[in-house]
């Protein structure tokens, strides 16, 4: 087979491309490679063994990071269903819909770290700007969700039921809800794994939870106390992204049904 | 008694259950769909209509139901004008609507999409948190008992077979008290006995005083169940006949001129 000509003229520039890009990041400077590696061997050496006394300090800390989770999860979540209820064009149009979209769009471009920066300026440190900002995070996220599963309930249900006489509201009780509490439920267990995962890193700017020690042991260069929380918050999180993909497993087979 | 029997015909003659005046619908405002219908079905009767896909068949229905504004021309459904904003959800009331894939709430029990039919005309707050008077609940119960589904009440719907779901929509007309229901080919993934057990159940209906009104694809069906039958060819209303006169090639022959 004969190869295209441009074919190659367009992979090899973006070869050539590449390396200049990566000399710019100083990654063709030899002495600079060897000192990095030389650290990263010595960091993974002194990160062992795992120092235990901290345990049960860390074990608090990651049960208040999931609180956060969960607490900014279900926050999020209960104002993003009418904001959603009105940025789904099948339900509301015009004005107030677009209002809606432009809201939910801004709230999503903040991500959650700089979120939590604005509500521990606003609050001082502690779980509850990093509440707050996984709150804000997970409005913006679930109402985009959200808003598009409705759109999605079949048209006809909507017809069938105005041609009844039934009213927005009643609609939206009985059809809207009914026919994506599925979807509602699956999304939010899978921003509530996010969120314990995101939530970790809250603690680094004073928002609460395992990122703060994990901070202060790499401020303090305690690198066997960093792995522990590692290791632990690990575990945690692999356990709940299990349970949860479980449940929510179970609701999208209920969906197809 | 003949002198009642002509009273009666006479008071069927002027108040209609649907009468649609030269009616013209597009969606775009430059091709039309419907092209100057003019239709009228007496009380108690029912109409069959039929026509190929794309005939407008569905939209006519719509525009009966008042889901669609005609684009010209006027409906009055039991003598009342539809296009007259004042009469919006009285006469939506009067009429139940089942669509073809039927519009039931799959993921609520059979009970709960009957009751549907009751919603409008409860109160805001009772409405929205389920609380339904017994006397519906008795009224959603006898309704499913018209339609032999009462043991499965209880049912979410996506459980149900095919034919029970097409009861079930008829049940929800019910509960509606509705005097007219137009249905769109809503039997026709159905086989030869349960289509003709769901006809029989809407026949049944009509000894009571409801009209019907069903968009088919099925001449036999057309020809046992129907009084009277219309063909749409391209909008346009282009056979009206008593519905017993109805044959495949009057159907075939009405399809193909153009």
């Amino acid at each position: 087979m004969k190869i295209k000509r441009t074919n190659v003229q367009i992979w090899l520039s973006l070869l050539i491309a590449s390396a200049v890009l990566l000399h710019n990041m100083g990654f063709f400077d030899p002495s600079r490679l060897k000192t990095g590696l030389a650290n990263i061997s010595l960091f993974i050496r002194e990160l062992f063994p795992p120092d235990p006394s901290v345990v049960g300090q860390v074990s608090w800390a990651i049960v208040e990071t999931i609180q956060m989770a969960f607490a900014g999860t279900v926050l999020g979540s209960i104002v993003s269903i009418p904001l959603a209820l009105l940025g789904a064009r099948n339900i509301i149009s015009g004005v107030p819909n677009a209002i809606a979209r432009l809201l939910l769009s801004v709230v999503r471009v903040v991500p959650a770290l700089l979120w939590a920066i604005i509500f521990v300026v606003a609050f001082g440190l502690g779980p509850l700007p990093g509440t707050l900002g996984l709150a804000a995070y997970s409005l913006g996220y679930l109402g985009k969700l959200y808003y598009e599963a409705f759109e999605a309930v079949d048209p006809e249900l909507l017809e069938a039921t105005k041609a009844i006489g039934c009213s927005k509201l009643q609609q939206i009780r009985y059809v809207i809800i009914p026919e994506t509490a599925n979807t509602i439920i699956s999304q939010f267990l899978f921003l509530f794994e996010y969120n314990v995962r995101a939530s970790t890193i809250l603690g680094f700017v004073g928002a609460g939870g395992v990122g703060f020690y994990m901070l202060g042991y790499i401020q303090l260069f305690q690198y066997q106390r960093l792995m522990t929380t590692l290791l632990l918050t690990l575990c945690v999180i692999l356990f709940i992204d299990f349970v949860s993909a479980k449940v929510r497993d179970r609701f999208l087979i209920h969906i197809s049904k | 008694m003949i002198h009642l029997n002509e009273l009666n015909a006479l008071s069927k003659e002027q108040r209609p259950a649907v009468e649609l005046r030269d009616v013209w619908y597009s969606y775009d405002g430059r091709s039309y769909i419907l092209r100057g219908i003019d239709l009228k079905v007496l009380r108690g009767s029912s109409l069959m209509i039929l026509g190929s896909s794309g005939s407008g068949k569905t939209t006519l229905l719509k525009i009966m139901c008042g889901l669609l504004k005609p684009s010209k021309g006027s409906v009055s459904i039991l003598g009342a004008e539809v296009t007259d904003p004042s009469n919006g959800n009285h006469i939506r009331r009067q009429i139940g609507y089942i669509p073809q894939q039927l519009g039931l709430v799959r993921s609520l029990t059979v009970l709960e999409n009957v009751l549907m039919g009751a919603l409008p005309r409860m109160g805001f707050v009772n409405s929205l948190l389920s609380i339904y008077p017994k006397s519906e609940v008795e009224f959603a119960e006898q309704c499913l008992g018209v339609v032999g589904l009462s043991h499965k009440a209880g049912e979410k719907v996506y459980r149900l077979s095919g034919g029970e779901r097409q009861r079930v929509a008829i049940a929800r007309a019910l509960m509606q008290k509705s005097r007219i229901i137009l249905a769109d080919e809503f039997i026709s993934e159905l086989d030869y006995v349960r289509a003709r057990e769901v006809m029989d159940i809407m026949s049944n209906l009509r000894r009571e005083g409801v009209t019907l009104i069903c968009v088919t694809h099925d001449v036999d069906i057309a020809a046992e169940y129907g009084e009277n039958a219309v063909i749409l060819r391209g909008g346009e209303k282009v056979v009206e006949i008593s519905a017993r006169k109805l044959t495949p090639d009057l159907l075939k022959e009405s399809f193909n001129e153009d």
